[in-house]
């Protein structure tokens, strides 16, 4: 009797659930669930997780992104369709003849929410905070181009002679430092760096600032008296040059950003970096309020507190409830902005956004939005946004450790996986051979990778030391092979375990080797793969923090941050040597050639290039399924006219 | 037993504080950061952030400095993972969602719970005990995360009546689905206690004495039987209340209500140190003084507690 209860009980259960997803993903006609526009001009939208933080300079995280651009404008805006940079605070900008120095015109209308007007010295003190250890911004990294930056994030010091107050310089200690930037070298009256433009035939004021700043690069030592020890030690002749010398910090005010005028900006940089203005955009650099801040420090966030200066603002915040905002009417754009408000719902789960979109209480919800089981039936939607998107997976591998320390061993695990028909079982994804997204860069010379070549992986394991046999019933085994040194890693969510089934099944019908899996709490799981406390393989995704390819393959750029144990100063090198360079095409072949070398090495197994994942009523307009879907907010409108609405997903080519 | 009540105040105390030394340790053993993502961060911006929130101190410092603030100033300290918002505001605001939720869903448990478990005991062994029971046990066994979808399903997608998930504030329409699927279970158990201890009551001897003494059946049934046999519901109903002032993650996920629940379990998930504290700490004290309210109760109720 209890048997039976027990059993009915969970048939009944399993029938609810099952019932749950099919009948609420089954509906019928062209769109998902309602179709009527909001009776006012807003714009309801699920951002995913709650925001860590309304600081654009702090955070990290994809939602948090989506809602600065709503409250904060820097000196360039993402285009909605490519991301490119569009003018915003800045007006214009000149760059100077090797991309290393650049100069902001501002608009003279600009200002905050509570009226002031925005000029130059704003930037100045965003900049800098950026940079600021007390800010421990996540993101600070991206921007370490400006001069003088990294050692200011680092806490490190200048050498001085007490005596002629003359600063040591770099390029007296390392002779590997590649031929100074025009940013570097004396200004010299006669010629300007600049080529002359319409608006400008001749180039801003020459400042004090701007001499120092074109002087050559001064010598940077850690700050801290052990770190510095360890330097010393390596570098004899650098070791006597600094007896008797003073150590000065690296200040805020060295950092070469700089207020020629209230409307001009001068940033000067390291290097030549020509994708510069393209990282602009980002929120690492968009405008953060100066007195409030100094006013209410880490509360300056605060509903109550709050200044911001983009196309909307705050009106209402119950976190892990809604964001309110509303057009900014100070805003200097503000009759074009044509949202009256927006808000934003922090809901992580899928379903509940699902099913308030269905009810027509959603405009839209958040990229990777749509649950994997409704795919088949929302996909046809026309309110189905598809489109590629500039974030790939992969397979982590630590190379530190044996059988996977041996580049054949790696390589064969990459030859024996079937990707394409990963791929056609997701669905929504595009198989990847190479570590940049297929498709999402014009003009990069994507480099092929390896294709799917289970014969070579068992060759390959074979002259490793692992041979490969066929057993009688055509499948294979490899006795040799150290089992109990591998494993899988991953964390549960999503369709992260499926992957990792679907690699296990093919590495066993290729090589007849079993994978053991490990699944983990994200948190933990983030440990063991960020600390390589993990053997053999863990999931691994990237997605881009700006439209680059270096985007992609700066994830190898710093030893010991990738998770795989490989990094090659070689690599490295042929890195820095493409964005030194000017020419774009020249730049794209270069990183190419790198990303083809680092492929060859194996640190990591591609897997797949995502597309984006999410649905808009077709009334939205001016919202585009970019690859970073990242959205400028002050475009996006609702279409009352049926006629203009988009059935499908809107074409992302520029117009 | 103001006595009885003031010892029963002063364990409450160091109850709480062992409490919190016990989270904080197990915070600190378990693998990850706040602050990890899916890359790990440069060294230099890892080493300021830890600086920045004091992490980089010896454990002791740690330790003692949370001690320190929350019995000193009653301090939780400010969100690791919510820049800017502190922990006493976080608990003050979402407290109100899940109380209100919790409130009502016991309410309306104890209402329909009673009377249920009344009419079955009253009719015991007919087609209205065995039908309510049946029922009961149903709510028992039916998750409130199988429960919560189907009402969503039936009365927001089809029927359009309630709002499917989201706060609407209170009193308002967006309460119903949410507080339905939490009471059900509940209103299961209570049914369930009350008939059981409405049978115990119905047979015993002072029972007996106020039918022989001529009273009326409604008020034998409702001044003394329901008074007898609502005992077990009383002890039930303090940590039962505590549960649910504090939040039932399940449902406000369900419903994506901001309340504590939904802060606790994204807290644990984010290694939001602070919080965690702050929310075990309150839930601690919130299921201390409701099992000294109903022990406060069950003097009231039951003479013979009370003289003992």
């Amino acid at each position: 009797m209890k048997l039976r209860q027990i059993v009915g009980l969970v048939l009944l259960a399993s029938v609810a659930c099952g019932a749950y997803s099919c009948t609420v993903a089954s509906s019928k006609g062209e769109f998902y669930g309602s179709t009527t526009p909001p009776a006012r001009n807003i714009l309801r939208y699920v951002s995913g997780d709650e925001p860590a933080s309304l600081d654009p300079q702090v955070s990290e995280g994809q939602p948090e992104a989506r809602l600065y651009m709503a409250l904060y404008e820097g000196l360039v805006e993402y285009d909605p369709k490519t991301l490119a940079p569009l003018p915003a605070l800045a007006e214009r900008w000149d760059i100077n003849n090797d991309s290393s120095e650049f100069t902001f015109h501002l608009r003279r209308n600009g200002r905050w929410s509570n009226g002031d007007p925005i000029d130059a010295h704003d930037f100045v003190y965003s900049f800098r905070r950026a940079f600021a250890k007390e800010t421990a911004s996540h993101t600070a990294s991206i921007g370490l181009y400006i001069k003088y930056s990294k050692a200011y994030l680092e806490g490190q010091v200048f050498v001085r002679d007490p005596q002629t107050g003359q600063f040591l310089l770099a390029k007296d200690f390392d002779d590997s430092l590649p031929p100074p930037p025009l940013s570097e070298t004396p200004v010299d009256p006669a010629k300007s760096e600049y080529t002359p433009t319409a608006e400008e035939s001749k180039p801003d004021a020459d400042t004090a600032f701007h001499q120092q700043m074109h002087s050559p690069l001064r010598l940077t030592l850690p700050g801290s008296e052990k770190a510095r020890t360890k330097v010393l030690d390596k570098n004899a002749k650098l070791k006597a040059a600094i007896a008797g010398k003073e150590f000065i910090p690296v200040k805020a005010d060295d950092l070469g950003v700089e207020a020629v005028d209230n409307y001009t900006l001068r940033v000067s940089l390291v290097q030549q970096a020509p994708f510069f203005l393209g990282l602009l955009a980002h929120q690492l650099f968009r405008l953060v309020p100066r007195k409030v801040i100094e006013q209410h420090g880490d509360f300056w966030t605060r509903a109550e507190n709050i200044v911001t200066c983009g196309p909307f603002k705050i009106k209402t915040w119950v976190p892990y409830d809604k964001l309110i905002m509303e057009r900014d009417p100070m805003y200097w754009d503000a009759a074009n902005v044509k949202l009256d408000e927006l808000h934003f719902y922090p809901i992580s789960d899928q379903f509940v956004a699902m099913n308030l979109y269905k009810v027509g209480e959603l405009d839209a919800v958040q990229n990777r939005g749509v649950p994997n089981p409704w795919l088949p039936v929302l996909r046809s939607k026309k309110d189905y946004m598809d489109a590629a998107e500039a974030a790939i997976d992969f397979l982590i591998m630590n190379t530190t450790k044996p059988p996977l320390n041996d580049v054949r061993v790696r390589k064969a695990f990459n030859l024996s996986i079937d990707k394409p028909a990963w791929a056609s079982y997701r669905r929504i994804i595009k198989p990847l051979t190479a570590f940049t997204p297929e498709g999402i860069f014009p003009g990069y010379p994507q480099p092929k990778g390896a294709a799917y070549n289970p014969a070579e992986a068992r060759r390959l394991l074979g002259e490793a030391g692992y041979p490969v046999t066929q057993n009688g019933d055509g499948s294979f085994s490899c006795p040799k092979f150290p089992l109990d040194q591998v494993e899988y890693i991953f964390n549960t969510q999503g369709s992260t375990k499926l992957m990792a089934e679907w690699m296990q099944a093919q590495w066993k019908q290729n090589l007849g080797i079993t994978i053991p899996l490990r699944n983990m709490e994200w948190k933990t799981f983030l440990d063991a793969k960020q600390t390589m406390n993990f053997k053999g393989f863990s999931r691994g995704s990237w997605g881009a923090d700006y439209m680059d390819p270096f985007t992609f393959l700066g994830y190898f750029y710093v030893a010991g941050e990738s998770g795989t144990g490989w990094y090659d100063p070689k690599y490295v090198a042929m890195l820095d040597e493409a964005n030194r360079t000017l020419d774009n095409k020249k730049r794209y072949e270069l990183l190419a050639k790198a990303e083809e070398y680092m492929l060859d090495q194996q640190p990591v197994i591609p897997i797949a290039s995502t597309a984006v994942n999410w649905m808009k009523k077709p009334y939205v307009k001016g919202m585009y399924p970019n690859p970073a879907s990242l959205y400028a907010w002050k475009f996006v409108y609702i279409e009352r006219d049926q006629a203009k609405w988009d059935f499908g997903t809107p074409n992302l080519a520029a117009d | 037993m103001l006595r009885f009540i003031v010892r029963r105040l002063l364990v409450t105390i160091p109850t709480i504080l062992v409490v919190i030394t016990i989270t904080w340790a197990l915070i600190k053993l378990a693998p990850g950061n706040f602050y990890s993502g899916e890359k790990r961060l440069p060294a230099s911006i890892e080493k300021s952030i830890r600086e920045k929130y004091g992490l980089d101190k010896p454990w002791y410092q740690q330790y003692g400095k949370t001690m320190w603030n929350i019995v000193r100033h009653l301090d939780f300290g400010t969100s690791l993972r919510f820049e800017g918002q502190s922990v006493n505001d976080i608990i003050r605001r979402s407290l109100p969602v899940s109380a209100s939720i919790g409130i009502l869903a016991y309410l309306l448990a104890l209402i329909v719970g009673i009377t249920i478990g009344s009419i079955a005991a009253l009719k015991q062994n007919t087609k209205w005990d065995y039908g309510s029971m049946a029922l009961a046990m149903l709510g028992i066994s039916v998750p409130n995360f199988v429960l919560g979808p189907i009402l969503v399903i039936v009365f927001s997608l089809y029927l359009y009546w309630f709002p499917p998930s989201r706060w609407g504030g209170f009193p308002s329409r967006s309460l119903v689905l949410p507080v339905l699927t939490l009471s059900a279970i509940y209103m299961a158990y209570i049914a369930r206690l009350t008939r059981a201890g409405m049978l115990e009551v119905l047979r015993s001897d002072y029972i007996r004495t106020a039918r022989a003494k001529g009273l009326s059946e409604k008020d034998v049934v409702i001044r003394h039987a329901l008074r007898g046999g609502l005992m077990p519901v009383v002890s039930f109903t303090g940590p039962a209340l505590a549960f649910l002032l504090t939040g039932t993650v399940v449902v406000e996920k369900i419903f994506a209500l901001p309340g504590l629940g939904n802060y606790f379990i994204q807290a644990s998930l984010n290694r939001d140190e602070p919080l965690i504290i702050g929310i075990v700490a309150f839930i601690a004290l919130t299921l201390l003084t409701m099992n000294l309210l109903v022990d406060i109760a069950y003097a009231y109720l039951d003479p013979r507690v009370r003289y003992q």
